[in-house]
């Protein structure tokens, strides 16, 4: 039994490592999964014709216990649904748990009653999931993860392999494309999440880190801390009345980045850019009309739900995976709206976007 | 004279059709589902044992929800008891074993109840405004609690007993539906205390006219109802040994779909617990029949949400009558 000391310690060097793990020079950073296990790139994982053909051959049938709903699990759940149907493994039932780990584990329960052979989820809370999964490993269902693990699960034995996004790359995509967006100098402002939340710790280091390393003529002149979306109006107003000439500022996700927007747009300015993460209709409408946003980076979130289900089903044939597979990121334009919409959600951007 | 009330009040209720509504519809149901499910393993032992074991802690919750609402009032902090009672059980278990660990867990519902209970019956506060205010309240003390973190149990006998153990072959879960139920019904229907309940919800000035205690009964039901909630806390910790800040958070809404399909009126005076165990059961059953249907997520939501609907107007078109 871990007591609450060694807990704490354990979750304490959990998270210096995910602080200073992209902290590093952008060319030692890393995205690493929750265990600290080396990120391999989501392409790296492909199947043979024969292998393709065997695993067709078996009738699979294969099951999706989702977390939450939103645009990313529904590009991930298309991913999946669409590399299954190429692999003739059926899908036989889909759950959202709602961010309940009570009712996560009555999913897993219910679709168990179908006994499919794989199951692909991403877990509510790590530390009750042992629980959760357990009638999947008891049926001896192969199961496999977005983005972590249920607590002292053994890749290998208890779970097939951890699918995530290329947090790193996210980070520093984010950094290159603000270096072109003001042409490699200025001053800009820095607006992070102030959370022990590994995913957005991961993304707004790389992208600090790799401004510090690369691009010695951009300045971090303005950094602010932020856990509620709604105060980053208040954020942007205090950076602007420092310091006015801000070149550009980054936005550590879409949601505070539409409040940054408002408040730019509300004070007549139209000079400093923003460069955000994840994709959002109003921020790419402005940038698709010549606004402040400048470039939104996103991830593959249909290539995250394609990759989890090739892995589980390569692990019907035994194949040997990794134990943690990312996918790539992706800065996306005003040039580039269709192909990155498409790239990263697999299917066409609002009609807003493209004059449609 | 409370007696007589008493035997009056279950002669009305015995002939009360909103009773047998949600037993047909339920019936209708699974039998509905028995036959579109039949290759997909539906109608195993094992699956209908599923059903119940995840129902158990809504079901608890709904029997304190009905004493309450038969005697006119709310309860919907009940979600935010159920993460507090829960992380305390955890914590309180790693330190001094689990039959303290389940004392706190179920101290802390009373004593919530209890402070539910005492701002209505004695401050005259309407229960729901008072509910309303410490179902956030207690939302920020579980956050508070554990910093967000999950607390995990690795007492196995706790983790039998309150989650996936077994005594005769017979899963515990299910003897806590069974014990709850039959016990909830009893004193619902068969007690002096029932008796009480209902008259209050009836009347509450008819009430004390004959001497019922009402303010007493008002604060007792809003305990009783803290202790269901911190009873289904320590169930949820069991089923997942572990228990975490988010527990019983969307559950409040289940519990009152629940109770008031299986009959209990949402103003008072009408009530049955065993109704209130069908209609939490058709939840379950709803629940599991449509993800092994194969549905999409949202293809579920809708499919629940009309048939939850059908059988609320069902049930308030006989309870009117």
């Amino acid at each position: 039994m871990t007591s609450p000391a060694t807990a704490r310690v354990v979750a304490s060097i959990a998270l210096l490592t995910a602080i200073l793990l992209p902290a590093m020079p952008s060319h030692a950073g890393t995205t690493t999964g929750p265990h600290g296990e080396q990120a391999v790139p989501a392409a790296s994982l492909t199947l043979t014709p024969e292998e393709e053909a065997q695993i067709r051959a078996g009738k699979h049938t294969a099951a999706l216990a989702w977390h939450t709903p939103s645009d990313y699990t529904a590009a991930v759940d298309r991913g999946a649904h669409d590399e299954f149907a190429r692999l003739g493994i059926e899908v036989v039932a889909v759950t959202d748990a709602g961010f309940d780990a009570a009712k996560q584990k009555s999913d897993v329960e219910t679709i168990m009653a179908k006994r499919p052979s794989i199951l692909l989820s991403l877990p509510v809370d790590p530390d009750t999931a042992p629980e959760v999964y357990k009638p999947a490993l008891e049926a001896g269902t192969k199961v496999a993860f977005v983005d972590n693990a249920p607590t002292g699960f053994v890749q290998g034995t208890d779970y097939v392999t951890i699918v995530s996004d290329d947090l790193f790359q996210m980070g520093e995509k984010a950094a290159d494309a603000m270096a072109n967006a003001i042409g490699g100098k200025g001053e800009i402002g820095y607006l992070f999440h102030d959370a022990n939340f590994y995913v957005t710790n991961q993304r707004d280091g790389a992208f600090k880190a790799t401004i510090e390393a690369k691009y010695p003529d951009i300045k971090i002149v303005a950094e602010q801390g932020l856990a509620d979306p709604a105060h980053a109006e208040e954020i942007i107003h205090a950076f602007m009345t420092k310091h006015p000439d801000l070149a550009a500022v980054y936005v550590t996700w879409a949601e505070p980045a539409e409040f940054v927007l408002a408040a730019l747009r509300n004070g007549g300015n139209s000079e400093t850019k923003i460069v955000t993460l994840d994709l959002s209709e109003p921020l790419a409408l402005d940038m698709v009309q010549g606004g402040n946003v400048a470039a939104i980076v996103a991830d593959e979130a249909y290539a995250i739900g394609a990759t989890l289900a090739r892995a589980a089903a390569a692990s019907l044939l035994d194949k040997t995976l990794e134990p943690f597979y990312a996918v790539n990121a992706l800065a996306v334009t005003k040039d580039t709206i269709k192909e990155g919409w498409f790239q990263s959600l697999h299917r066409d951007p609002p009609a807003t976007l493209t004059g449609g | 004279m409370a007696g007589r009330l008493a035997s009056q009040l279950s002669a009305v209720r015995a002939v009360d059709p909103s009773r047998y509504v949600v037993y047909v519809g339920f019936v209708l149901i699974l039998v509905g589902f028995s036959i579109a499910l039949k290759d997909d393993g539906f109608l195993t032992v094992r699956n209908l044992l599923n059903i119940v074991q995840q129902t158990t802690p809504i079901t608890v919750m709904a029997i304190g929800m009905v004493f309450v609402l038969t005697a006119g009032e709310i309860d919907l902090s009940i979600g935010s008891i159920v993460a507090i009672s829960a992380l305390l059980a955890a914590m309180v278990l790693r330190q001094y074993g689990w039959p303290l660990g389940a004392a706190a867990g179920l101290a802390a519902g009373v004593a919530i109840g209890a402070i539910n209970g005492g701002l209505v019956a004695y401050l005259r506060l309407p229960s729901f405004l008072v509910t309303l205010a410490t179902m956030g309240l207690l939302a920020g003390v579980a956050r508070w609690l554990t910093d967000l973190q999950s607390v995990p149990i690795t007492n196995d006998l706790f983790n039998a007993l309150f989650g996936a153990g077994k005594l005769f072959g017979v899963p515990s879960l299910v003897l806590w539906t069974l014990a709850t139920v039959a016990l909830g019904h009893f004193v619902f229907q068969e007690t002096r205390y029932g008796a009480h309940v209902h008259a209050i919800g009836d009347s509450a000035p008819s009430a004390r006219a004959v001497g019922i205690k009402v303010d007493r009964v008002r604060f007792s039901v809003m305990a009783l109802s803290g202790l269901c909630a911190g009873l289904a806390g320590i169930l949820y910790a069991g089923r997942l040994h572990g228990a975490r800040y988010t527990l019983g958070e969307t559950d409040l809404l289940t519990v009152i779909a629940a109770v008031i399909v299986g009959g209990t009126r949402l103003n008072g005076g009408i009530g049955s617990v065993m109704g209130a165990l069908i209609g939490s059961l058709l939840m379950g059953l709803l629940n599991n029949g449509l993800i092994l249907m194969g549905l999409s997520v949202s293809e579920q939501l809708m499919v629940r949400g009309l048939i939850i609907l059908a059988a609320i107007t069902l049930t308030l078109r006989e309870t009117a009558r």
